[in-house]
């Protein structure tokens, strides 16, 4: 065991077993069962217990902030997942926008079952937007499927952006997939790319979920919401009615105030659904191998969006926004302007 | 077996392999068993079909809920089948003040399930998570016990099975009522299905006050003075200084001074109460303030227990009762142990029932630890009878309090409650070696006998 193992594994006895994080985990949610369960998950790693269910985590990280003993699961737990050679082709692909753009190109004309699956949620594409104007001080980080899957998005904030700054669109990849789904040490080095890219400009990214990944491995990274409301950028009206899907991570290091606070400046009304910053079933490429439980989930984010009685929802995330768009018209913030 | 029990729930529903040891210990860590095999039913019908197949085998069975105990009632010591009753987590009805629930729903869900002005009263710290089965079978209390009671005084009546394959809905009863006898059973008894529970009106408003003391003996003597002075809080929790720096290292911090405080929740007659109260902290030598947003501190009340983990990995929490005018007295004796035997106790607990919690923390690599633990929190527990108090609140007897039931009963209270046991179950099939009364179980080490032998 190295020794970046056995701190993780310290990491988890920190578990005293108590169960709090059993009811805001979304596959115990839909499973009630200990071993979809984070405690479940810790004590197989514990035991040394080969369990199904280190790989049906959906690395939301709820868990952790139910948690009374402070067990860091998401870093803790990463170590102990493995990609196999499908999922580590997902993540090469993720890695460079353009090669997404072909794959998906690709998949289309193929009804394998993942292609299939991906279908279902990716309608159209687009080749990522390359901009950038001289002596660019201000990079804006869209996300791998932003890039290709909500282009629209990057062009509305490229161009919002452009009034106040010289910008230069950097398409790329987090490395949070990665992280989440067992490849660790390749997540490292992304992010240690991406420090070097970053260095000596303003980063701005417009997916909430990659800000707070990139902002945990120390990157210093703005959020789009928290970067208008905090630099007090001018802002349009918007008559509009919302509810608002809290990306899990996002949640977790306290982004998605700025996206209600952007939202209210623009004169939008929210209605706000119960536990914002449930799952919503996407889960980075979770909804590619793990359908079926991807899908229960999804039906559960739907009811708590159903309740609301609105029709539009406000999402950050882009892979938060596919799952979404089973539920209503999904926007985000960017789009509003 | 195994073949019959897929047939009923579906092949994943039945876990045989390893992952079965994650079912082999609940929310009381000293010790671990082991299931021969873990059942999840899906609905009412497949846990009737689960539990008359299981009792026809003369299969031993422990019934599980969200595995939350705090006395390991759900440990399966003897390879038994764990029947874990999750998934039975809806509500049937909601009709007035009352709601019929599965025994897998959360505490928490109730009131979510409940119309908006209408709330369920029982509250235990665990509510998030802990289910309702499993709070009916402790007779769990809570934060609102001293006003509300515990669950005792909200199931209104049960549907069960019994060990004979018998489905029972009981209804209420004059005379001889069947429901009382489940409420507390520890899954003795036989297997509830569904519970009707009572809900109450929420009141208008609730006022929170923090009481802040410099000494134990000065909250605790303002305990009994609120009473005194006539005031009845829907919730009086005590947290010592020592618990206070523990959760303030947590997650669930919520900015309390590093004091003995007293959190008191009010929700009627408000002036007149917190008047009242004011005045009691104040000739207590006390300080006080009213957050406007009192969330954050009843988060942190309820987080306590498991914000333990943040300075120990394993804990014991005892549950022992006394006379609310006896809280002074016991929690300078604890203090005393404490010092004494150089042991960590933080006290976090139902001061308006005087219901003591105090947490011992040990570590699980070192048996000494645990002992030491375990021999504090007897003598704590012994301490708390010998002032007309009882060994278990609200956690129950579990495997973790057997001892202490010669301590507080007599041979005779003994006997009826063996033989009210076995006519339930006359052949020993539901958990076994827990609550257990005259015929105990053989200790399998150490820790078993320090848990259930007396020196």
């Amino acid at each position: 065991m190295g020794v970046g193992l056995e701190l993780d594994k310290l990491e988890l006895d920190k578990c005293v077993h108590c169960g709090f994080c059993l009811e805001v985990c979304p596959t115990y949610v839909i499973t009630r069962s200990e071993v979809h369960s984070p405690r479940g998950r810790i004590l197989a790693v514990r035991l040394g217990v080969k369990s199904e269910g280190l790989e049906t985590c959906v690395f939301c990280r709820r868990c952790e902030a139910a948690c009374p003993s402070g067990v860091e699961y998401g870093k803790a737990i990463s170590s102990y997942r493995r990609a196999d050679a499908t999922k580590k082709l997902a993540h090469r692909i993720l890695e460079n926008p353009g090669l997404l753009y072909a794959s998906l190109k690709v998949y289309s004309r193929s009804s394998s079952p993942i292609a299939l699956r991906i279908k279902e949620f990716v309608k159209s594409y687009q080749p990522p937007l390359q901009y950038k104007d001289e002596n660019a001080e201000l990079l804006l980080f869209p996300g791998c499927l932003n890039s290709v899957v909500y282009r629209s998005t990057v062009e509305k904030a490229t161009n919002y952006l452009r009034r106040f700054y010289k910008v230069e669109v950097y398409n790329g990849c987090c490395g949070l997939p990665h992280y989440a789904e067992g490849e660790k040490e390749r997540a490292l080095k992304i992010a240690e790319k991406l420090r070097e890219a970053f260095k000596g400009k303003v980063v701005v990214s417009l997916s909430s979920n990659c800000t707070a990944h990139m902002r945990e491995m120390g990157l210093d990274v703005f959020d789009f919401a928290e970067f208008v409301v905090k630099k007090n950028l001018p802002l349009p009206q918007r008559e509009i009615t919302v509810t608002v899907h809290d990306p899990c991570h996002a949640s977790l290091v306290g982004l998605n105030k700025y996206t209600r606070e952007m939202l209210k400046r623009m004169g939008a009304k929210i209605v706000e659904m119960e536990d914002p910053s449930f799952e919503c079933g996407a889960g980075g490429t979770y909804f590619i191998f793990n359908p079926e439980l991807s899908r229960r989930i999804a039906e559960e984010k739907g009811r708590k969006v159903k309740a609301t009685g609105v029709e539009n929802i406000i999402s950050t995330n882009q892979a938060c926004s596919l799952a979404l768009s089973l539920h209503g018209k999904v926007f985000h913030v960017a789009d509003l302007l | 077996m195994i073949e019959e029990l897929r047939k009923i729930v579906g092949d994943k529903w039945v876990i045989t392999g390893e992952e079965r040891k994650l079912y082999s210990f609940d929310g009381f860590t000293a010790v671990s068993g082991e299931p021969s095999v873990v059942v999840l039913p899906g609905n009412e019908e497949e846990a009737v079909e689960v539990l008359r197949y299981l009792f026809s085998r003369k299969a031993k069975v422990v019934i599980r809920g969200s595995g939350t105990s705090l006395s390991g009632a759900t440990v399966p010591l003897q390879g038994e089948v764990v029947v874990a009753m999750t998934r039975l987590n809806k509500v049937y009805s909601v009709e007035g003040y009352e709601i019929e629930v599965g025994p897998g729903i959360a505490n928490a869900m109730v009131t979510k399930s409940a119309p908006k002005d209408l709330f369920y009263a029982p509250d235990p710290s665990s509510y998030v998570v802990s289910s309702i089965g499993g709070n009916v079978s402790h007779d769990s209390g809570g934060m609102r016990v001293v006003k509300y009671g515990p669950t005792f005084n909200s199931v209104l009546s049960l549907k069960v099975i019994l060990t004979n394959g018998e489905v029972e809905e009981f209804t209420p009863s004059p005379f001889f009522n069947p429901t009382s006898i489940f409420v507390g059973s520890e899954g003795t008894l036989g297997a509830i299905l569904r519970a009707r529970l009572k809900l109450v009106p929420k009141p208008k408003a609730r006022k929170t006050i923090v009481g802040v003391f410099q000494t134990v003996g000065d909250a605790s003597r303002a305990v009994v003075g609120i009473f005194k002075a006539g005031v009845v809080p829907s919730a009086l929790e005590m947290m010592d200084k020592t618990s206070v720096s523990i959760v303030e290292r947590s997650r669930y911090k919520a900015g309390l001074p590093l004091a003995h405080v007293l959190l008191i929740e009010l929700d009627e007659d408000l002036e007149e109460s917190i008047a009242r109260v004011v005045k009691v902290i104040r000739d207590n030598d006390g300080e006080f303030f009213e957050p406007e947003d009192d969330a954050p501190y009843w988060n942190a009340r309820k987080g306590a227990f498991p914000a333990m983990g943040v300075v120990s990995r394993a804990y014991l929490t005892l549950d022992c009762n006394v006379p609310r005018a006896k809280l002074p007295l016991i929690l300078s004796k604890v203090e005393e142990m404490s010092r004494n035997k150089g042991v960590t106790i933080a006290n976090v607990f139902h001061a308006g029932d005087g219901n003591l919690h105090p947490l011992i923390p040990f570590d699980p690599d070192d048996k000494a630890s645990l002992r030491k633990a375990i021999e504090v929190g007897s003598e704590i527990t012994e301490l708390a009878i010998s002032l007309g108090g009882v060994p278990s609140g609200e956690h129950g007897i579990g495997l973790e309090k057997v001892k202490f039931l010669e301590r507080y009963y007599n041979a005779t209270d003994l006997e009826v409650m063996e033989r009210i046991r076995k006519a339930f179950d006359p052949h020993g099939l539901l958990n076994p070696c827990k609550s257990f009364l005259k015929e105990k179980c053989q200790p399998k080490d150490e820790v078993f006998r320090w848990l259930w032998e007396w020196d």
